[in-house]
């Protein structure tokens, strides 16, 4: 899977604009969309929000997580605890990146924002990378890891499964017998 | 100790806050981790002047109009009060100052910093300083001893410290608390105070106890503490008088102890048991101001210290006044007075609470405009100090000196005017303003934010420019203008910008419009008023400008700066709003009392037809609340929002008297919240309204986004089913209002809506006609189906019968009849028109007959036709009171009742023949007010179900007067109904056919063309009476030969009842087996009667009836489908 699909999916997500044109319902394969009214909230997918921002027609409204204290706050509980923290949107990193790229003149603070999320980014793969490097090392067969996004999943997955399997061809040369066993879960 | 505390209110974000009062009492200062210090006018300002300090603010003291505050920039900066112009830099740290205070007398500043340093500056003259080093840790706090030698600081490394001023060196110094490393570490602030006055103590929190140690011996003399005060306490302070002690603890407990006798007086708990951080005591040491770390501020009123307890504050004073006084006798002395007040309490405490009525009075004036707040609470406060004024000075000997002592209260002055006049004070009148912009006052703000968009000033000290936004770029791309004029007005529509500005003693005050939508290249007029008269109120209605102004004078412009209209006004304008081409203004009536406004409203018509609508009748508000929004809906209805946050809206169908449909409170989360409405739209249903969280009004950054609330009218119950059906109806009739006004006004209505609603409120009265079955009101069944319309009437009757109901039932029908009498009394009217001799198919008659009767309502009948229908109306009635009387006679059995029923079911043919009249049901005139519209609506919705079907019949509809009229075929109600439809024809057949009823007689065999679906639905209502009635008809006739066909009934009837038991009871039978045979006898000879004297197109039209029936069963089904889901 590519990162660009992973952002592909993301865009289904709703965002809050607020349209300057006023236009009826819009009726689409994926459901209804609108009434538009000037200057009346209405939900839509990022994909419309930002098709619609980049020609002008609209303001985006940030979704309520995207704000520096919420953002701090998350970061720091993801900095404190050792496990995966929930975070605010399945796709936060990708809608962060979308929306700060196209209106970042609608978001407040956006450069906090990207940095901020930036951070807990990090901190998230660090972990990631933790959990696997002694996921490794400890020969476990199996691990759990809860709250990570798709967009992590996705980061991970090339390089973990490629060096497990190499892993396991290393392994099962040094030891033909005994690590056949561990290793047949994959 | 009784006290009051008030609600917590937001004020500043969450983090570190502290509080003090101004030298007088009057404001509420507070700084916060947002590096704002805010002013607030009380408690209940919802609008306080802010002054930004940096980044963050660590701490503040006030003293003589400076304003000390320790900023995130490492510097302890002046700022004058309550202007809060910068006025220079005190002193610099190498990190954040933690604490500043002011010296009793307010020359020096004392501030402490994260750098372990205390200095000490003069304010006159910042380079006098000196520095006090020696604490190993950020310094917690500060405080100054009142006779200026000593200074006293805590610090984290655990050492409360007394300083030599003078000579700069530790005097003493106690390691009384934990030790850490930094300030936000500290588990206390440890704010130290000293005893005001006469300086003797030194108040130091420790842990969950408050330590005094004595000046010059520094001995720890005694330990204040409470039972329940388990947690740190974190900040005392000493009331002004210097006898009661205040602490705040981090775990939210607020105590206040008498220091004389160490016992706790009052014990208050924060609301949420947030870590209380700052504390100050109002000069008259009637109040504690405190702050939490989350940012929130709270008052105690009503400490009894000095307010309502003047020998202490007496005692104080001649304490402070004889600081030579020893430690003994000063306690003596309060000991005394604490005797006296004891004895006091009681006398005291009546009064107490007619005090306390008043504090409540005082939380409700916030809702008071800005204007009337200070002066009104100025009021207030003043009764308070005068209500125990007075009472203290027939009680104590130290009664001047109290009153010198209540002198710290800003309205003393006012006391000699009380004896004058004790009846209600007049409310200072509310300012003009317009609706939707925020208060002229803010240097950023919004000028007008409207439905078309959104007009913002920013009035900084380098420019001055007015920001024009359109919500839809469609109508104009956004404006920038430099504001060199001042303008403090404006208003925005789709065409133009309107601006005005105060006038000044050179300047007259001035209107300017930019007219962007006209079409030649001056795009602008200005418009000079006359000296002396300054607008005060304006707005844009289509195509033309109206301006209120001071000379009590509306003036209106056409839209092109033609003057055009002027007139004056009853009283001071409050606020103007246009739309369309109505104009609404509120102006002053009179003055108002107690909190309350009295405004008076005036709507008004422009255009062709000029007319005042409503003539200058008082705006209802709710209590003791002021205007604080004024509009029209979307669809121009005219509504408002007090602010208490009700809005109320016209309801044009009851007389036009204001109706309340949504409390905008009810949504807040918290009191000090509040929704800023921007529009009101009624179809959809939507309040666009701004959530200001903290405040009245939202701030021009962030950009405030739109939220939608919903209506609801305020009805009983509307936790039951029943209350919210009923409160769902009564909102969409409500909100359905504007269909008829806007129609009769000539503007185009969505008809699509329009009938939408009209079904919604169908289905709801028949969801409430179905829960009024199930719960066995049957009375209250029938006072719902008078509110139907005749096929819901129908519907309802079907599930009546289904629910075994058969009295109820009946009494429907009864109804339903009445309906169709209703709609037959118009159509006449109708018939008599050209049209009347035409022959027409069914489909068309009905448009036609539209069209007739809305010329007939316009235009003068002919005389001829009057007294036709007076005729009729008379037969009718006459019918009604037989029908009824032999209700009333046996109002239990079913035969008595439906002798009227059978009598007209025969001619139910009649009745389709003419599709109008079952279509055009509505429901009764007297309700809706507006019939026309409600039947043209209807038989929209259903004749366009049904278009295809109705084929041809659908050519003629054009001509009636709304296009929206669609063909009026066969619809549901007849072939779901057809008992009802039964019934109405039969209805009519009377009204028309009565003087024939004998002819009748005499054609039994007539040929009509009768659907066999006809004959067995007809079956059912038969009864026993009706099989009688047929039998021995002729006989009565026979023998009144000049009785009329009501009459013929009335005999029938009573022939009937005096039959034996038996007798009917055997009929009765007969009925239920059915008599086919006899029904369909009947029904040709009723149906024969009718064809031979209706015109002859009648005739036709029953044939096409029948046959519309069969190809209009699914739509039956259908509507039997919406009613089962009900």
């Amino acid at each position: 899977m590519d990162a660009s699909e992973v952002e592909f999916l993301a865009e289904k997500e709703t965002v809050k604009i607020i349209p300057n044109f006023s236009l009826d319902k819009i009726y689409l394969i994926g459901g209804d969309l609108g009434p538009f009214n000037p200057g009346l909230p209405v939900d839509v997918p990022v994909w419309l929000a930002l098709n619609l921002k980049q020609r002008q027609k609209c303001r985006i409204v940030p979704p309520a997580w995207m704000d520096v204290d919420k953002l701090e706050e998350m970061r720091d509980l993801e900095r404190k605890e050792d496990t995966f923290t929930p975070v605010p949107s399945p796709y936060y990193m990708e809608l962060t990146k979308l929306l700060l790229n196209f209106a970042s003149d609608n978001i407040p603070k956006a450069d906090e924002i990207r940095t901020l999320v930036k951070d807990i980014w990090d901190t998230r793969i660090a972990k990631l990378r933790l959990s696997a490097d002694s996921f490794i090392s400890q020969l476990e067969a199996h691990a759990k890891l809860d709250n990570l996004t798709l967009m992590e999943i996705n980061t991970i997955r090339v390089f973990l499964l490629d060096s497990l399997n190499c892993l396991y061809k290393l392994r099962s040369n040094q030891h033909p017998g005994s690590s056949k066993g561990q290793f047949a879960d994959f | 100790m009784p006290c009051e505390r008030k609600p917590m209110r937001y004020g500043h974000s969450e983090g570190h806050t502290e509080v003090c009062f101004d030298d007088s009492g009057k404001f509420i200062v507070t700084c916060g981790n947002d590096g704002d210090v805010r002013i607030w006018e009380g408690l209940d300002d919802d609008d306080p002047k802010f002054i930004t300090v940096g980044e963050k603010a660590y701490s503040l003291a006030l003293k003589n109009n400076k304003l000390v505050t320790a900023s995130s920039n490492n510097t302890v900066q002046i700022h004058t009060f309550p202007d809060g112009d910068p006025d220079g830099i005190l002193t610099r740290f190498t990190t954040n100052a933690t604490h500043v205070t002011f010296n009793s007398s307010g020359s020096r500043v004392a501030a402490g910093s994260s750098d372990f340093m205390v200095k000490v500056v003069e304010v006159s003259d910042s380079s006098q300083q000196k520095t006090l080093r020696g604490h190993e840790a950020p310094v917690l706090s500060v405080t100054f001893d009142p006779k200026d030698d000593f200074l006293a600081s805590a610090s984290c490394d655990g050492n409360v410290v007394v300083w030599n001023i003078k000579e700069q060196s530790q005097l003493i110094s106690w390691p009384l608390l934990q030790k850490t490393n930094d300030v936000s570490n500290a588990k206390s602030l440890c704010r130290l105070a000293w005893q005001p006055g006469t300086a003797k103590f030194l108040a130091v929190p420790v842990e969950s106890k408050v330590q005094l140690y004595e000046r010059e011996s520094w001995d720890h003399v005694s330990t204040l503490s409470d039972d329940l005060l388990t947690q740190l306490v974190n900040v005392v302070a000493w009331s002004p008088c210097g006898q009661f002690l205040a602490a705040g603890s981090v775990g939210g407990s607020l105590n206040v102890w008498d220091v004389s006798s160490k016992l706790c007086v009052e014990r208050q708990k924060h609301e949420k048991g947030f870590t209380v951080c700052g504390l100050a005591w109002h000069p008259s040491g009637s109040q504690i101001a405190y702050t939490d770390t989350e940012g929130c501020l709270g008052l105690l009123d009503g400490l009894r210290t000095s307010t309502s307890n003047s020998t202490n504050t007496a005692s104080k004073q001649a304490a402070v006044t004889k600081p030579a006084k020893d430690y003994d006798a000063l306690f003596d002395d309060d000991d005394d007075d604490r005797v006296m007040d004891e004895g006091q309490s009681d006398t005291n405490s009546p009064v107490k609470k007619p005090i306390a009525g008043d504090d409540d009075d005082d939380d409700d004036d916030f809702l008071m405009p800005a204007t009337g707040r200070v002066r009104s609470r100025a009021i207030l406060d003043d009764e308070n100090s005068l209500d125990t004024g007075s009472l203290k000075l027939g009680q104590e000997k130290f009664g001047d000196d109290g009153d010198t002592g209540s002198g710290v209260v800003p309205a003393a002055p006012l006391v000699p005017l009380r004896p004058a006049y004790e009846g209600p004070m007049p409310t200072p009148p509310q300012k003009a303003f317009q609706p939707g912009s925020t208060p002229a006052h803010l240097t950023h703000r919004f000028m007008m934010w409207n439905s078309v968009g959104i007009v913002r000033d920013y009035n900084d000290e380098q420019d001055n420019a007015i920001d024009v936004e359109f919500h839809d770029t469609a109508v104009h791309h956004a404006m920038h203008l430099t504001n060199t004029l001042g303008h403090t007005m404006a208003d925005l529509s789709q065409e133009a910008v309107l601006l005005a500005c105060p006038g000044t003693d050179e300047l007259a005050s001035k209107l300017q419009c930019l007219h962007f939508s006209s079409w030649d290249t001056n795009k602008e007029w200005m418009v000079d008023l006359p000296q002396g008269e300054d607008v005060r109120a304006l707005c844009l209605g289509q195509g033309w400008a109206a301006v209120a102004t001071s000379a009590l004078m509306i003036r209106v412009f056409s839209i092109g700066g033609v003057q055009r209209e002027i007139f004056s006004l009853p009283g001071n304008v409050v606020c103007m709003v246009a739309h369309g081409e109505q104009l609404l203004i509120v102006y002053h009536r009179a003055p108002g009392f107690d909190g309350e406004q009295a405004l008076g409203v005036q709507l008004l018509q422009f255009g062709p037809r000029k007319s005042q609508l409503i003539h200058g009748e008082p705006l209802p508000l709710s209590h003791r609340s002021y205007l604080s929004w004024l509009g029209f809906t979307a669809e121009g209805t005219p509504c408002y929002v007090d602010s208490e946050g009700v809005v109320r809206m016209l309801n044009r169908s009851v007389g036009n008297t204001w109706t309340p449909v949504c409390n905008t409170r009810e949504t807040c989360k918290s009191k000090s919240d509040s929704y800023w409405v921007v529009g009101i739209h009624e179809n959809p249903q939507q309040l666009r309204c701004i959530p200001c969280k903290g405040s009245r009004y939202p701030p021009t950054l962030p950009r405030p986004a739109v939220a939608i609330l919903p209506f609801k009218l305020p009805l009983c119950q509307t936790s039951t089913e029943k209350g919210q059906m009923e409160e769902q109806y009564c909102r969409s009739l409500l909100f359905s209002n504007h269909f008829s006004f806007l129609s009769s006004s000539g503007y185009e209505i969505d008809e699509e809506a329009q009938s939408q609603s009209q079904k919604d409120q169908q289905e709801l009265l028949m969801k409430m006609f179905a829960l009024s079955c199930k719960l066995e009101r049957e009375f209250r069944c029938v006072e719902l189906a008078e509110l139907m319309t005749q096929k819901v009437v129908t519907l309802a009757i079907r599930y009546a019968s289904r629910s075994r109901r058969m009295a109820l039932a009946q009494r429907l029908s009864e109804i339903a009849l009445e309906k169709s009498n209703q709609i037959q009394e118009a159509e006449p009217e109708e018939e008599e028109e050209d049209y009347s001799s035409v022959r027409r198919p069914s489909g068309s008659g009905q448009s036609e007959a539209a069209q007739g009767r809305h010329s007939s309502r316009r235009y003068q009948e002919e005389e001829q036709e009057e007294e036709q229908r007076e005729e009729e109306e008379g037969r009718e009635m006459e019918t009604d009171e037989a029908s009824e009387t032999k209700k009333r006679v046996n109002p239990f059995a079913k035969e008595a009742v439906s002798p009227v029923k059978t009598n007209l079911t025969p001619i139910t043919k009649g009745g389709r023949a003419n599709p109008f009249k079952v279509l055009g049901s509505g429901k009764p005139s007297s309700a809706s007010g507006q019939p026309r519209v409600t039947n043209i609506l209807d038989n929209m919705t259903t004749s366009r179900k049904s278009f295809p079907l109705s084929g041809p019949a659908g050519k003629q509809n054009k001509n009636t007067v709304l296009k929206p009229l669609a063909p009026r075929p066969k619809t549901k109600t007849q072939s779901t109904l057809l008992q009802m439809s039964g019934t109405k024809a039969s209805n009519k057949k009377t009204q028309q056919n009565t003087q024939l009823a004998a002819d009748r007689q005499k054609q039994p065999e007539a040929p009509t063309p009768a659907s066999p679906a006809d004959n067995t639905e007809n079956k059912r209502p038969k009864t026993g009476f009706q099989f009688w009635l047929e039998e021995n008809r002729k006989s009565i006739t026979a023998d009144n030969p000049d009785l009329e066909e009501t009459d013929v009934i009335k005999e029938a009837m009573g022939r009937f009842r005096t039959l034996s038991a038996e007798d009917r009871l055997s009929w009765t039978e007969r009925a239920k087996t059915g008599d086919p045979a006899d029904l369909k006898k009947r029904k040709r000879a009723e149906g024969g009667a009718e064809g031979a004297e209706t015109e002859k197109g009648q005739a036709e039209a029953d044939e096409n009836s029948a046959k519309k029936k069969k190809s209009l069963d699914p739509s039956s089904k259908l509507s039997a489908f919406a009613f089962n889901k009900n």
